[in-house]
């Protein structure tokens, strides 16, 4: 089992680092005891979430199982999760409610997507990659992230961003959903079990921010202290 | 197959693309903050620049208004009344000889009162404008202050400094000095129904502190400086302050009573001798 384990890491290393790379953030943000904090405790248990279904499909994956129903799966839960930290940062109240709006709305989405791009919920070997989940999910999070910024320097609430937890964590998710943004409706004609098609570098593009993504987040819960969290 | 490859190009692109804007956004954003804050900062400085200078133009105005006050008073009524004196003088001569006892009596009286108000127009002066601090330094009119006071009040108040030689300040320095000093013996004797107070005048090489200590009930300074009138004391105190670079703690000992501390950076007279001042000479007071 390991064999096959490391045989997968050695022949897909970029794919397989942000596996790992999922505890760096999760153990900063247990040792640092920031989980007290409510938007590090909803990352938290983000991290926590991906890093499971990234094992379970990393498993697969070394295995040459198709693990894609568990990626369209992520997609409603990644959203809600990593949109849910915005609403604690946004003080404008419409702001909160449209984040608040756009949660059924999107999961439906989704769930509607993957019923649609898979004709066969059950036949988990032929699934695909949904078609417009993903990136309908990377331009409403490019949204929420655009407004957190508008609104950080509008307000000035925040004295210095580079000691400020969530702008780290932000600039984090700028750059993973950029870079998958353009990829992601590609992955649905791309990454089919039966007809794969090498899209070559861009396979790695979202993979390569993902890890960047979270090295990002323990950039900036390393800059969490525990009384001086600024709202 | 050219198409296919044309196609990943065109998405290799546009995703670095996509990227490079991501990157100049948080770029952006931090640049844009860093800027925004400075800006702030320089209002901010700006503001407060503004207000001190107010405010001592305001406390310049109030020196001279009162050695105005004092110097009409001084050249005035003082010669007035010193004048008066010399009539009634004179006057006391002319009834003695008429040997009329009512007459001398009212006379007597007549210059009693005299006396008495140039005692009182000499005190008015003096409380106006503090010459001894003037001509001889803090700790001398700290030590008049003390003694004016316990004669007049059932009072015991102390005073202590480190230095028997305390180096003279600047003229601003001084005055507020003792004008912070002043309100805070008033304060204690209004307010704090103490029985004795302790006044300590400290200097090290950077620092003048002043601390004044009272046995009364003792005070909440936040809730005061909250309640409009009662704060303004306190509020002239943190004014005065504010001037010279100087910051004011107070504090609840644990016997009882209060302390206020105020501490001012050490600031020495120039190197040329002040000139002596004369508290009746007509000029424009620079604090």
């Amino acid at each position: 089992m390991l064999e096959s384990y490391f045989s997968y890491i050695i022949r897909q290393p970029v794919i397989s680092a942000p596996v790992f790379l999922n505890l760096l953030p999760i153990l900063l943000i247990w040792r640092k005891r920031a989980y007290n904090e409510k938007l590090l405790l909803i990352l938290f248990v983000y991290l926590i979430l991906k890093l499971c279904v990234d094992l379970v499909m990393f498993d697969l994956a070394s295995h040459r199982q198709n693990n894609v129903i568990y990626y369209n799966v992520s997609i409603p839960v990644r959203y809600v999760l990593t949109s849910w930290m915005y609403y604690y940062e946004f003080d404008n109240k419409s702001h909160r409610r449209w984040l608040l709006f756009s949660w059924p709305l999107f999961v439906g989405f989704s769930m509607w997507d993957i019923i649609h791009t898979n004709s066969s919920i059950g036949d988990v070997h032929d699934q695909n990659v949904v078609l417009y989940s993903a990136t309908i999910e990377s331009l409403l999070m490019l949204f929420w992230i655009m407004l957190y910024f508008y609104d950080t320097i509008r307000a000035l609430k925040i004295p210095n961003l580079l000691t400020y937890p969530f702008f780290w964590i932000c600039s984090g998710l700028l750059l993973f959903y950029s870079s998958f943004l353009f990829i992601a409706p590609v992955m649905h004609y791309a990454a089919r079990w039966d007809q794969w098609m090498d899209i070559g570098t861009l396979d790695y593009i979202p993979y390569v921010f993902e890890s960047v993504s979270l090295i990002l987040f323990s950039i900036g819960i390393a800059q969490y202290r525990d009384n001086s969290y600024a709202k | 197959m050219q198409n296919n490859d044309e196609l990943k190009l065109a998405l290799l692109i546009a995703s670095l693309a996509m990227l490079m804007m991501a990157f100049f956004v948080i770029a952006f954003v931090m640049y844009y903050q860093k800027k925004r804050f400075e800006e702030e900062k320089r209002i901010n400085d700006i503001e407060k620049n503004y207000n001190r200078l107010l405010l001592d133009t305001a406390l310049n105005s109030e020196e001279t208004e009162r050695r105005r006050i004092a110097q009409d008073l001084h050249d005035d009524i003082g010669t007035m009344l010193s004048l008066t004196k010399l009539s009634l003088n004179q006057l006391s001569k002319l009834v003695a000889n008429s040997g009329d006892e009512k007459e001398e009596s009212i006379m007597k009286k007549s210059q009693s009162l005299v006396e008495e108000t140039i005692l009182h127009v000499r005190r008015i002066t003096r409380d106006l404008v503090p010459t001894t601090l003037e001509r001889f330094g803090l700790m001398e009119a700290i030590e008049e202050f003390i003694h004016k006071l316990e004669e007049d009040n059932n009072l015991v108040i102390a005073f202590q400094s480190n230095t028997e030689e305390f180096p003279r300040q600047g003229q601003k320095l001084e005055l507020t000095l003792y004008r912070i000093m002043q309100e805070l013996v008033n304060n204690a004797i209004k307010h704090a129904s103490c029985t004795k107070i302790d006044i300590v005048l400290e200097i090290d090489e950077e620092m003048i502190g002043l601390r004044v200590t009272d046995n009364g009930v003792g005070f909440d300074p936040e809730k005061i400086k909250e309640s409009n009138l009662a704060g303004l004391g306190l509020l002239g105190i943190e004014s005065r302050l504010a001037i010279v670079n100087g910051t004011v703690q107070y504090e609840q000992p644990a016997k009882g009573g209060s302390s206020a501390i105020a501490r001012i950076p050490v600031n020495p007279a120039s190197g040329n001798k002040p000139e002596p001042l004369h508290p009746f000479r007509r000029e424009r007071v620079n604090i």
